[in-house]
Formats: structure tokens, C-alpha cells, sequence
């Protein structure tokens, strides 16, 4: 097991020389948001430093330095992870991007935009929007940042139609644990050039190497879009349509589910009640909420009246077209906002991230409340029902601490052992960082788990980045004085 | 079965304008136009009541060609009937003389118990076109309204709640009454798949100035207004405060509740 | 129509529970200012009843002409007689102009009257500048949500009538003067009232909506990124002991409520410290915030108009400005 040395004042400086005064902070000066991401349920880790570098240079000097003194390294971005992938459990530096917040050019002949990592998603998005551009990657929380999103593979509402994080990023400089300065992959489309690193950086959570510019492939943006919402009974009806509706070649950009209680939670905290609740006289118990894309009214009207059918076969309680850009806006930022909802109402909070065949999921959600019950905590939901990817969120606002952990270990340890029955995935989007790591052994088994650290070594025989998450090893060992 | 007519307005939705930093002027490209978001929750009262006493919802607007569209809005949000006032004679209107124009126009129209519309829009703001509205249908006014309460057709009465500053009025009018909507209680509702298609392809009734017989030509469009718009410019920069750049969020904190101990 | 035949610039005294409102007050200190340089005479009208101290108070603002209104069907505020009233004294008395204060029941009568005579109606001018050269007010007002300022005029008919917002224009009265009074007895049918008052209701106390008079506020503006942010704002208001205010964008985006709007449209404020995070800076709202002892704002944008009438300018993420704030006062307590 790996152990480090603590940042001697000398390394400090060293460390200030790089980056400058203004963009280091140093034992007292260290700000406490870098303890801890969106879930602090996994615990504070202070580092001892703090760099905010601009450049791939200032990464490569600071990673050099700290591979000399043997001092752990964390990469964080916008800090909005939910499992501690950002955060430093053996102490020493973080390294923040989000200085590195520039887009560099874009390339409309190959479609491609160059953008440093630091670059929030929404920025990202909406830049590319103005260039006539649609960056498809659409996770949830949309002030992460792309260097976040690359390093979990972050997927999001589009991925139904799009494809995830991964299969947008053509090219990368990476920055390796001791130093040396690596471009991977090429603004090109395919390739078929011996093992892909590139790819074993993707979604690699900071643990390789350090991702200091970025290469994204775009899309033309799409001429015309609409939301339908699909009310139903309840969760079982909702998710019971969503084959079908893939099934109708709609070709949807997104697909989403969320139960009645979220929804209303979120009218609530917000005042925005977009939602209907009462449909045609009946209660909604759940929604499915679809996006069609197309390329002029006529085709999106086909493809809504398509979709009517299926939605009525299967028993929604009505078909309302979300059409105009203002009611469009308040829809989605309703849907955008359920993950702030939910942590501005409740005390204790954890989650699941899991992935389950798309016919599976009401069936676990199912599993999940009843468990949930038993344990005696309560449980909101939501999440991408075009790919079976849920947001499973477990909350208390009576329990104590302890308490609330050792039933939350229970549930969790229940559903992921029925999500590995199911066929699923730990996680589908949010990664492992270090809340995650026994699942993922046994999700994936000793093996696979085995070569993943195996890959670890070879990138980074030190073991400085980013240490304890995913595959490796890292119990909170003393540090070396 | 009340006849009720609503009155629209589509604007730029002023959110989204810019200002040229060089000339100073608005920048109007790429901006959408959206139905007055107030008008909305008019239409939503409008048609909340239609539903509840029977009765056909009449929408009308003055505009471009393009306002079309907020009328198809309307229409899929429950109104049955939609009218387009469209004109190069029509522009540069005030409020005095937009108003002559919808009222001449939608008296040949029909007559009308209820009339809705929304607090003020979202570019003019001016919140006047109520009350001309009103005065030339010579029809009672309740602003503010964010509950109707009851119609009553026989005795010719509807009561609302109006939201005042300092609590909540319960007021009866007589008919024909104009009522201006708050939001409050009137969240448009989100069209079903049948009658957002059914908008789609509904006939917009236009007039023009030449087909609204009897139509003074003096009281519309430039002529019509009495309010002039001399000019227009980009509002002063205020003379600028003292900066605070100490590099950091929490040294900029410190600073400043040093700046001003004082005062806390 | 000849011009010159409209002298005279009114006020209407709105009042309420015996009291002048503050609004009608305001209008008579800056309606003077514009009769100083028309070379007019100030003039206002009072409908019903209304305690001598009170009127003091409207003469001590340079009124020249009282005219004092009588009669059946004033008792309580309905726009069917005053709509009718102001039409009669207008023509009878040819005003330049009247103003009108923006209550809501201003805002209901005045632009229906200015339709009967006919004449033109402005809303919400900030500043009333006469144009000598004309003769005409420009009415000045914040156009396009306060990205543009519009010069407004009635350059062809009178009375010119406009209404303005309570907060406009700062109290000041100039000190009384001769005065001419006018007793009119003008009787409006009860029964041509078409609106009758049922019921009211008071507001539940709810202090924490109460901002006017709040000694420190923190404000958010269109920046803020959604109502699922706004718990940190409520505790800095709260650490600072003062309140949470927000601008007009702010409620129209159905996150805070009416009564919390600071500005021109919604609650003129002066406390101590107020505080913007993420407001743009539009004159609406700055004409709502400019009597503070010490404005603070709080921006991404370093062009963001609200840096011109602040005293101090953060530039950065306004969450991470607040956040420090917070932190700052925890490390104080």
C-alpha cells in the first residue's frame, strides 16, 4: 500500500514559484470547498495545498515536483462529483482546472472544438449553440466542467440518442504523474492504431493522468426540437412504455422518467409547478418526458403523432406538447434542478447511480422503495429511462448520522447485489471515486478489478494521483511526517 | 353562453435583447418573439372560465404577420377563435391608437361579457392598454385579478379577487367587464398533442386597415398617437464604485466587511 | 388644437385612511420644479374629504391652485367616476399636464380618461425634464427592461398625462405659496358605478416580505442560477439581520415573490447595505436602490452596468462571493 510525505514548506514553494501567489492557497489559506464534493455524506478531506493552474506547462511542473516529493496529487474541477472523486483522502495537492477555462477555436471544417478543461459545461454549450454547434453530452448538473464530465464519462439526457461523453472526445493532452507532457488520439473520426489510451484516460476519474486540453467532436445543432410529457398511473405504467417508444424509430434525443413526489418537490422549492399534476381528472403518478428532434414541423409532427399512439396504448393520460421556447425552458430547468432540490430539503443524503436494463427499471425502483421502507429512509428518483440509467437518491432528515449510514449500507448493499442480478452497471455516469469501490469489485469481480489496478501501476507506479479511488488501494494510512 | 375575448400581445422576449456597445442601438436579430408572458395567464383565466360556464374564447392581437404564431399559442391553449390585426398603416401605434384598432375591429366582430388581458407587457410595460381596452368597449375594470370568482349571467355580474398591496379585495363588476390578470393562479396550461395540432392548421382570421369597414384612418398607426418617441439612448453609466480584486472570493469577502465595518 | 390655451400643471392627491399618500407628495416637489421652468402654475386637485393638516402638508410643496372636488360617488375609488371627473375638470380647466400617481387605481383611471378627451398617457418616466423650446415635457423612462432610456412626449394635444411610480422623485418641499382655491361640486351618479367592493382581506403579517424598511438587503438578480440556489442568499440576508430582496426578472422567473421586487415596478429601498449578486444593473432597478447608504455588487460581468452605481464591485461567481461572505460573518460571530 502506498504511502506518502507530507508538503514540506520547501515543496510549498516551489509550488507558489509555479503558479503564482494569487493561485496557490497553503495550510490556513486552504479553502474548505476543497474538502468535500456535492455528497460530504462521504466525508471532509483538507489538502494541504491548493494550485490553480492556467497552463499544460504549470500542470506538468506542479505533477513533476510533487512525483519528486512523493505527494499525493487531486485533480478537481467544478467539484460538483457526487461519489468523492475529487477529493484529496490522503491529503497533499489539489490541483484545480478551473482557471484552465478557456475555449481555444473551433474547426467548423471537421466540426471540433479545442477547449482547455476548466471550461463549464453550460459554457461549453452555449458557445457552441452561438456557432450554429451542438455539443450532444447533456449531464444534469451543468456548471461541472468538460474536464469533470471526460473524467466520468459523463452521459446525460441525450445519451439515448447522442451517445455519451466518450464518444465525443477525439483527442487529449494528458499530463502523466511525473511530469511529461502526452497528446493522445487525433481530430479525426476513426481508428483502428493499437490500444486506445485514450479511452482508458475517458472516464479514468484523475487517476492516470492529468487532462489538460480537450478536443470534442460537435454535431450541427438540430433545427427543431420538442418535449412531449407523458403522464401516467404510476412508475410500473410509465417505464412499461419506454420500450415501445423506442421501439416507434422516433429516434428520441431524450427520454426521461421522474416520480410524482420529485416533481412535486420540485413545484414546491422552486414555485415553478410545471408539471401537471391533475391530468384529463386523474393524478399522475409518474411522467415520462420525451424529446424529439427533426428538421422541419412536418417531420416532428409525424413523429408526435407516433408517439401519441404509443403513449395512449400504453395507458398515458394524455400527450402535452412542450412547444414554445419559454415553456421548453421551464420544463427542463425544472427536470435540471431535481438534484438541488433534493439536497436543499433533506439532511442526510446519498445516492445511486446504477444502470439496469431498460425493462428492469420499475422493477428495481420497485425493489428500491420497498427496501427503502424497510430500512426507513426515504427514497427520490428520476433519471434517464431511454437507457435504464437511474438516480436513486436515499434520504433521512430524522436519523442520526451513523444511523443513517449503517441503513443506507444495507439498502445500498441490497440494490447493488439486485442491480448485478439485473445484469446492470454500478454506475452509469456519476463514476467510483472512493464511495463506490466495493461495488465495483463485486460488480465486476476480482479479475477485471485486478487488471484495472494493474493498469493503475503502470501509469502511475507512485501512486500520486488521485489516490484510494476506483481501483486502487489507499485506507487512510499515516502520513509519512 | 358567455363570450369572452382576449387580448394579445407577442413581443421580443426582452430578456434575450442586447445592446450594441458601439452604436448604442438594440439589437433585435436572432431574438425570439414569444406571446406576452402574462398575457398567458389571461388567456388561462379566459379559458378556465369558458370551461366552467360554457361559452367561446375570441383571441385577437395587432401585429406583424409573424404574431400569427402567438395566436396559434393561444389557440392551443383552449381558445376557439383567433384574429389577426395586420397592417403597415398599424405601426408606430401608441397605446390610444392600438386600442381604437382592436376595439373597432372586434366590435364588428361580436359583442362581448368578458374581456382578459394581461397586467402589462413585457417590452412596453406601460400597463395602459387595459384601461384604454376598457374605456372604448365602455366596459367596467377590475385589474389585478387573481381569482374569478363567479359569473353571473343573469344579473350580469362577474366577482373576483383582485390582489391589491395590502391584502386581497373581493369586487363585483357589471358586464361587459375588462379584468387584467395576475399570475398568481393562472399557470398556462400545457397544450395535449390534439389541440396544439388542431392550432397548427387553424384559420387565423386577418383584417387589415382596408377591411375594417368604418375604420378612422387619423386614429391609427402614427397619426392615431398622440405620444411621441423622440428619442431613444442607452441609459448613463453610473460614475462606478471602487473595485475589489484581492484575488480571491474570501479575501474579496474580508475586504469589503473591512470597507464597510461601520455600517454593519 | 392651441397649446398655449393649456396652462397650469396638476397633481391628483390620492389618499387613503385620511392620509396624503407619499407619492402624491413627490409629484408636487418635482411638478414644481417643471411649473419653475414653464413659467406655470402648480396646481392640485383633491377629491373628498381631507383633514386641514393634510393639506398643509400638499401646500408646503409650492402648490399655486387648490382645486377642491365635491359630490356624490367619490366616497370610495372607483374608475367609473373618476374617469368621468377628470374628463369634466380637463376640459373645463385645460391643464398643460397631470400627474398621476402609479397606485394601482392611478394606473386604472388615469390612461381611461386620457382616452376620453383624447390625449396622450405616459407610465413610469424617471426623470420629467420641460423642453422650453417646445413647451413639451419629456417624460423620460426606462424602455425594453432598462436596456434603453426613451424620451416620451405629447407634442400635439393636451393635458399631457403621466404616471409615476411612489419612490420616483425624493420628497422636498419647497415651502408653501400664495394659493388660489377652487371649490367644484361635481356629482357622479352612484348608480352609474359599475364595480362595487365586496370584502377585503389583509395580508397575513408576513415580516420577512416586508423589505421597505429593512436596515440591510441582500438582492439577487437574473444571475442567480435557480430558486434551488437561493438558500445561501437567505442566510447571508439573515447573518447581516437584514432581508432578501430580489429584481423584477427574478419574479417574472416565478422564483420569488411580487413583494420582494426592489425597484421601479416593485419596493423602493434605503437601507444601510444592500448588497446585488447577479444583478444586471438596469435602470428599473436602480432607480429602486439609489437612497442606500452603501451599495455593494456582485457580478460575473465586469461591464455589468450595476459596477457604475455601486460604492464597491466584487467581479466573480456570485454563489462563491456569497459563500465567502457567509464564511467572513461565521468567522466574525
Amino acid at each position: 500500500m502506498a504511502s506518502y510525505n507530507r508538503l514540506s514548506p520547501a515543496a510549498a514553494e516551489k509550488l507558489r514559484a509555479v503558479v503564482g501567489e494569487g493561485r496557490f492557497q497553503y495550510g490556513d489559506a486552504v479553502r474548505e470547498e476543497y474538502s468535500h464534493d456535492e455528497m460530504p455524506i462521504y466525508g471532509r478531506y483538507l489538502p494541504e495545498a491548493v494550485c490553480l493552474a492556467e497552463s499544460t506547462e504549470e500542470v506538468s511542473a506542479i505533477l513533476k515536483i510533487c512525483h519528486e516529493e512523493n505527494v499525493p496529487v487531486t485533480v478537481r474541477g467544478a467539484g460538483t462529483g457526487l461519489v468523492g472523486g475529487c477529493v484529496p483522502v490522503a491529503g497533499g495537492v489539489v490541483l484545480s482546472t478551473m482557471r484552465m477555462n478557456r475555449i481555444l477555436s473551433y474547426d467548423m471544417n471537421n466540426l471540433v472544438v479545442h477547449t482547455q478543461p476548466g471550461v463549464r459545461l453550460c459554457d461549453l454549450a452555449a458557445d457552441a449553440l452561438a456557432h450554429g454547434l451542438m455539443y450532444p453530452p447533456d449531464p444534469g448538473e451543468k456548471t461541472a466542467t468538460v474536464g469533470g464530465n471526460v473524467s466520468t464519462n459523463a452521459g446525460g439526457m441525450r445519451a439515448v440518442k447522442y451517445g455519451v461523453t466518450r464518444d465525443y472526445v477525439l483527442a487529449m493532452t494528458v499530463v502523466l504523474p511525473d511530469g511529461r507532457i502526452m497528446k493522445l488520439g487525433k481530430t479525426v473520426c476513426k481508428t483502428s492504431s493499437g490500444y486506445s489510451l485514450l479511452h482508458l484516460m475517458i472516464g479514468s476519474e484523475g487517476t492516470l493522468g492529468v487532462i489538460t486540453e480537450l478536443t470534442l467532436k460537435l454535431v450541427p445543432k438540430p433545427r427543431m426540437d420538442v418535449s412531449l410529457i407523458l403522464p401516467f398511473r404510476d412508475i410500473a405504467t410509465a417505464i412499461a412504455s419506454v420500450p415501445a417508444i423506442k421501439l416507434a424509430n422516433l429516434d428520441p434525443q431524450s427520454i426521461e422518467f421522474m416520480e410524482r413526489d420529485i416533481v412535486d418537490s420540485s413545484a414546491a422549492f422552486t414555485g415553478n409547478a410545471v408539471f401537471p399534476t391533475v391530468v384529463n381528472g386523474r393524478e399522475a403518478g409518474a411522467y415520462i418526458l420525451v424529446t424529439l428532434v427533426g428538421e422541419g414541423e412536418a417531420e416532428l409532427t409525424a413523429k408526435m403523432d407516433r408517439l401519441g399512439e404509443v403513449a395512449e396504448k400504453a395507458g398515458a393520460y394524455d400527450t402535452l406538447v412542450v412547444w414554445t421556447d419559454g415553456l421548453k425552458k421551464d420544463v427542463w430547468a425544472a427536470r435540471s434542478a431535481f438534484l438541488t432540490v433534493i439536497e436543499a430539503e433533506t439532511k442526510l443524503l446519498d445516492e445511486m447511480d446504477v444502470v439496469v436494463p431498460v425493462d428492469r427499471i420499475a422493477e428495481f425502483l420497485v425493489y428500491t422503495h420497498d427496501e427503502a421502507e424497510r430500512q426507513g429512509v426515504y427514497v427520490r428518483s428520476f433519471g434517464h429511462a431511454g437507457d435504464g440509467n437511474l438516480h436513486i437518491y436515499c434520504c433521512s432528515n430524522d436519523l442520526e448520522e451513523d444511523e443513517f449510514k449503517r441503513r443506507v449500507k444495507k439498502l445500498m448493499d441490497a440494490c447493488y447485489a439486485k442491480c448485478t442480478e439485473f445484469e446492470g452497471q454500478v454506475s452509469g455516469e456519476h463514476s467510483i471515486g472512493h464511495a463506490k469501490k466495493e461495488y465495483l469489485r463485486e460488480s465486476v469481480g476480482d479479475t477485471a478489478y485486478g487488471l484495472m489496478g494493474a493498469i493503475k501501476q503502470v501509469f502511475d507506479p507512485k501512486g500520486i494521483l488521485n489516490p484510494g479511488k476506483v481501483c486502487h488501494d489507499w485506507e487512510g494510512g499515516a502520513l509519512d511526517a | 353562453m358567455l363570450k369572452i375575448l382576449v387580448c394579445v400581445k407577442q413581443v421580443p422576449d426582452v430578456n434575450l435583447v442586447k445592446i450594441d456597445p458601439v452604436t448604442g442601438s438594440l439589437i433585435r436579430a436572432g431574438v425570439p418573439a414569444i406571446l406576452n408572458p402574462l398575457d398567458g395567464n389571461a388567456l388561462e383565466a379566459a379559458v378556465r372560465t369558458k370551461e366552467k360556464y360554457g361559452g367561446a374564447v375570441t383571441v385577437i392581437t395587432m401585429g406583424p404577420d409573424q404574431a400569427a404564431e402567438a395566436l396559434r399559442e393561444c389557440l392551443a391553449a383552449g381558445a376557439d377563435r383567433a384574429v389577426l390585426l395586420s397592417d403597415r398603416a398599424f405601426a408606430n401605434a401608441d397605446t390610444l391608437a392600438t386600442s381604437y384598432v382592436i376595439v373597432t375591429a372586434a366590435k364588428l366582430l361580436g359583442e362581448y361579457d368578458l374581456i382578459f388581458c394581461g397586467k402589462e407587457s413585457l417590452d412596453g410595460a406601460t400597463g395602459q392598454m387595459a384601461s384604454q381596452l376598457a374605456e372604448r368597449f365602455d366596459a367596467s375594470q377590475l385589474s389585478s385579478v387573481r381569482t374569478v370568482l363567479e359569473v353571473d349571467e343573469k344579473e350580469r355580474t362577474v366577482t373576483a379577487e383582485r390582489e391589491l398591496a395590502g391584502g386581497i379585495e373581493t369586487a363585483q363588476a357589471q358586464l361587459p367587464c375588462l379584468m387584467t390578470v395576475e399570475k398568481t393562479n393562472y399557470r398556462p396550461r400545457i397544450p395535449n398533442l390534439k389541440s396544439w395540432k388542431a392550432s397548427r392548421t387553424a384559420e387565423i382570421e386577418k383584417y387589415t386597415s382596408d377591411t375594417i369597414p368604418g375604420l378612422d384612418r387619423a386614429q391609427i398607426g402614427d397619426p392615431g398617437s398622440p405620444t411621441k418617441v423622440p428619442r431613444t439612448y442607452p441609459p448613463e453609466k453610473g460614475p462606478g464604485g471602487e473595485m475589489i480584486r484581492e484575488g480571491s472570493a474570501a479575501k474579496d469577502a474580508e475586504k469589503l466587511f473591512a470597507l464597510i465595518a461601520d455600517r454593519l | 388644437m392651441n397649446k398655449t390655451d393649456y396652462k397650469d400643471m396638476w397633481v391628483y392627491i390620492e389618499h387613503d385612511g385620511g392620509k396624503v399618500l407619499p407619492v402624491s407628495l413627490e409629484l408636487c416637489c418635482e411638478a414644481r420644479k417643471l411649473c419653475d421652468a414653464a413659467g406655470e402654475k402648480l396646481c392640485a386637485v383633491i377629491v373628498g374629504e381631507l383633514h386641514r393638516s393634510e393639506i398643509e402638508k400638499v401646500m408646503d410643496c409650492g402648490v399655486e391652485k387648490l382645486i377642491r372636488v365635491s359630490g356624490t360617488g367619490y366616497e370610495r375609488f372607483s374608475v367609473d367616476a373618476y374617469t368621468e371627473l377628470f374628463t369634466r375638470l380637463c376640459r373645463k380647466y385645460k391643464p398643460s399636464a397631470v400627474l398621476v400617481g402609479g397606485t394601482i387605481d392611478g394606473r386604472d383611471f388615469a390612461p381611461r380618461f386620457a382616452c376620453r378627451l383624447p390625449t396622450g398617457c405616459t407610465s413610469d418616466a424617471t426623470q420629467l425634464v420641460y423642453d422650453p423650446k417646445t413647451g413639451d415635457i419629456e417624460f423620460i423612462e426606462p424602455a425594453v427592461g432598462g436596456k434603453m432610456m426613451a424620451v416620451i412626449t405629447v407634442p400635439f394635444v393636451r393635458p399631457q398625462v403621466g404616471t409615476i411610480r411612489p419612490g420616483t422623485f425624493k420628497y422636498q418641499p419647497a415651502g408653501p405659496r400664495p394659493c388660489e382655491l377652487i371649490e367644484e361640486r361635481i356629482d357622479f351618479p352612484v348608480e352609474k358605478i359599475r364595480t362595487k367592493v365586496l370584502d377585503f382581506l389583509p395580508d397575513e403579517e408576513d415580516e420577512s416580505l416586508n423589505i421597505a424598511d429593512a436596515e440591510y438587503i441582500v438582492c439577487v438578480g437574473n444571475g442567480l442560477k435557480g430558486a434551488d440556489a437561493l438558500g445561501r442568499y437567505r442566510e447571508l440576508a439573515a447573518l447581516l439581520g437584514g432581508k432578501l430582496g430580489c429584481t423584477r426578472p427574478v419574479f417574472d422567473r416565478g422564483v420569488l415573490p411580487y413583494k420582494l421586487v426592489i425597484g421601479q415596478s416593485g419596493v423602493v429601498v434605503k437601507p444601510k447595505v444592500y448588497i446585488a449578486f447577479g444583478v444586471s444593473g438596469a435602470v428599473n432597478h436602480v432607480t429602486g436602490i439609489t437612497d442606500s447608504d452603501v451599495i455593494v455588487a456582485v457580478n460575473r460581468d465586469p461591464e455589468a452596468a450595476i459596477f457604475g452605481y455601486c460604492s464597491y464591485g466584487i467581479v466573480g461567481d456570485m454563489d462563491e462571493v456569497c459563500d465567502a461572505m457567509i464564511a467572513q460573518l461565521k468567522g466574525r460571530a
